[in-house]
């Protein structure tokens, strides 16, 4: 019993390695079929990954500035602790009178005469304050201001509320499209490789049928499908990454400078690859067994 | 042996293909199906072979009764039953050997054996000359010969053949029904559908007509 079940073994393999070569043109085919959709489809992921990671660079920011009445400045400390009290607010840098005018004079190198006149420092004390991130929304933004604002040393509030506003629009319709074209783009992806694949399988749908009819064992058909499949989608993926390199060399001249960081590749890339051919395997695996399925009930 | 009880058979839209067909074919028994073309023969080897099930009615294989026969015990049932196909079904890109050897290999047969097996077999259907061609390489004949080395090499229990001697001139309809005889002789099942008139009457001992999807007789 074990003999025969090791040769049952042998001639599944020998079979699905020589059926490889026998259709080696149509999985040559087909690993370039799954290498430009995943290419395609990646270079989307990165345009779309870097600039979120752009936006959300600028929700980092400074959201607000609160300035101290001088008489309150003697209790820094405490007055931090007070701001950090407010709900929504997530950290607080105090920025004392002299820093701030150390800072005003750093940004008027070459022209500090101006300050010549002055004696006193003119300049008032302030918080630089971040909102936590579930609080950064215009209307919620305002409400912390208004908090703050209410504190009787706060002698104003700055923010900007149509910066907010922009921005949060922005990064919500960012989203949006980005879901939206990954949708319509990741449908166009699998719609061509399984189309692909599903003609290299009706190709050979008299071989399927013939296996059977003789009394093949399901997985016995299909042993040389799942050995092409994985095949096309380690090449696949492969070349997907080549594409990508080459594609980014090739272009890279023609984009300007502040839009470069867009086609940065945004993963490690080992994890990249490792995603890129695990995506091609599953394809190329998935698409054959599904297109042959009605070819097997014979 | 084989059993059907009361079998139906009607496909979506059109005519009944079989109607109430009840039929014992004894082990080792060499029956003639026969019948105009569209009479249902096909039809009949197919269910048999459990390609097509049965609209209504049962059948008993090998002692086990099916209403229909479950996809995963097809294999076991098919490497029992040697089936010659009216259009051969050989695959064309692999050589006569090969053909010959794909009904053993599924079945896990040791390769050793798979050789002399497949090469007596070819010596028996006279094609031991032609192993390494190509299907399309051979006479219609030959391809027919092909297919019935590839259904005899596994020693079935049952052999259906579905007009095995349509392409063939009379000289060799009767080496092939010869051979079928020879089968039979030795304790095998054997199924011929056949509209041949010559064949019928010199080999028939038992017959079977089949007329509009009924048993005539």
């Amino acid at each position: 019993m074990s003999k025969k079940g090791s040769a049952d073994l042998v001639y599944i393999l020998g079979d699905a390695f020589r059926s490889l070569r026998e259709n080696v043109g149509t999985t040559i085919l087909t690993s370039f079929t799954l290498a430009f959709s995943l290419a395609i489809f990646s270079l989307f992921v990165f345009v779309i990954t870097n600039l979120n990671a752009v936006v959300e660079g600028w929700g980092e920011r400074t959201q607000m500035i609160v300035y101290v009445k001088d008489a309150s400045v003697a209790q820094a400390d405490a007055l931090k602790q007070a701001v950090l009290k407010v709900p929504g607010v997530k950290s607080a840098e105090y920025v004392s009178k002299e820093k701030a005018l150390a800072e005003l004079k750093e940004e008027l190198k070459g022209h500090e005469s101006i300050l010549d006149g002055v004696d006193a420092n003119p300049l008032p004390a302030s918080f630089e304050v971040r909102v936590a991130d579930e609080f950064n929304q215009p209307e919620r933004i305002a409400e912390v201001a208004g908090r703050i604002k209410a504190l009787e040393w706060a002698e104003d509030v700055q923010y900007s509320r149509e910066w907010v506003e922009k921005l949060s629009s922005f990064i919500r319709f960012i989203q949006f499209a980005a879901i939206a074209v990954g949708v319509f783009l990741g449908a166009a992806t699998l719609f061509i490789i399984s189309n692909t694949i599903r003609l290299a399988v009706y190709a050979r749908k008299d071989e399927i049928e013939i296996m059977k009819l003789v009394g093949a064992s399901d997985m016995y058909v299909k042993a040389p499908f799942v050995l092409e499949g994985l095949l096309q989608g380690f090449f696949g993926g492969l070349l997907a990454l080549c594409v990508l390199a080459l594609g980014r060399y090739a272009v890279l001249g023609e984009i300007p400078a502040y839009l470069r960081f867009a086609v940065e590749m945004p993963f490690s890339t080992p994890v990249f690859l490792a995603f890129l051919i695990g995506a091609g395997m599953l394809m190329g695996v998935a698409g054959s067994l599904i297109s042959m399925n009605r070819f097997l009930k014979v | 042996m084989i059993q059907m009880f009361h079998v139906s058979k009607s496909y979506e839209g059109g005519v009944p293909a079989l109607v109430d067909v009840t039929l014992k074919i004894p082990k080792g028994d060499f029956l003639f199906i026969t019948g105009p073309s569209g009479a249902g023969k096909s039809t009949l080897l197919k269910i048999m072979f459990g390609s097509e099930a049965p609209t209504e009615g049962q059948i008993i294989l090998d002692g086990r009764n099916y209403v229909r026969i479950p996809s995963a015990e097809l294999p076991e049932l098919r490497r029992r039953i040697g089936f010659v196909f009216q259009d051969f079904k050989l695959l064309p890109n692999k050589t006569v050997f090969e053909n010959v050897a794909l009904s053993l290999k599924v079945m896990g047969v040791a390769p050793s054996d798979v050789k002399r097996r497949v090469a007596r077999m070819l010596s028996y259907v006279k094609l031991q000359h032609r192993a390494n061609f190509k299907p399309l390489q051979l006479s219609g004949g030959e391809q027919q010969r092909v297919a019935i080395a590839r259904a005899l090499v596994k020693d079935p229990a049952i052999i259906l053949a579905d007009e095995p001697t349509g392409n063939l001139d009379p000289s060799l309809s009767v080496q092939i029904i010869e051979l079928f005889r020879e089968v039979s002789s030795r304790g095998t099942t054997v199924v011929v559908a056949t509209h041949d008139k010559m064949l019928i009457e010199k080999y028939a001992r038992r017959t079977v007509a089949l007329e509009g999807g009924r048993l005539i007789g």
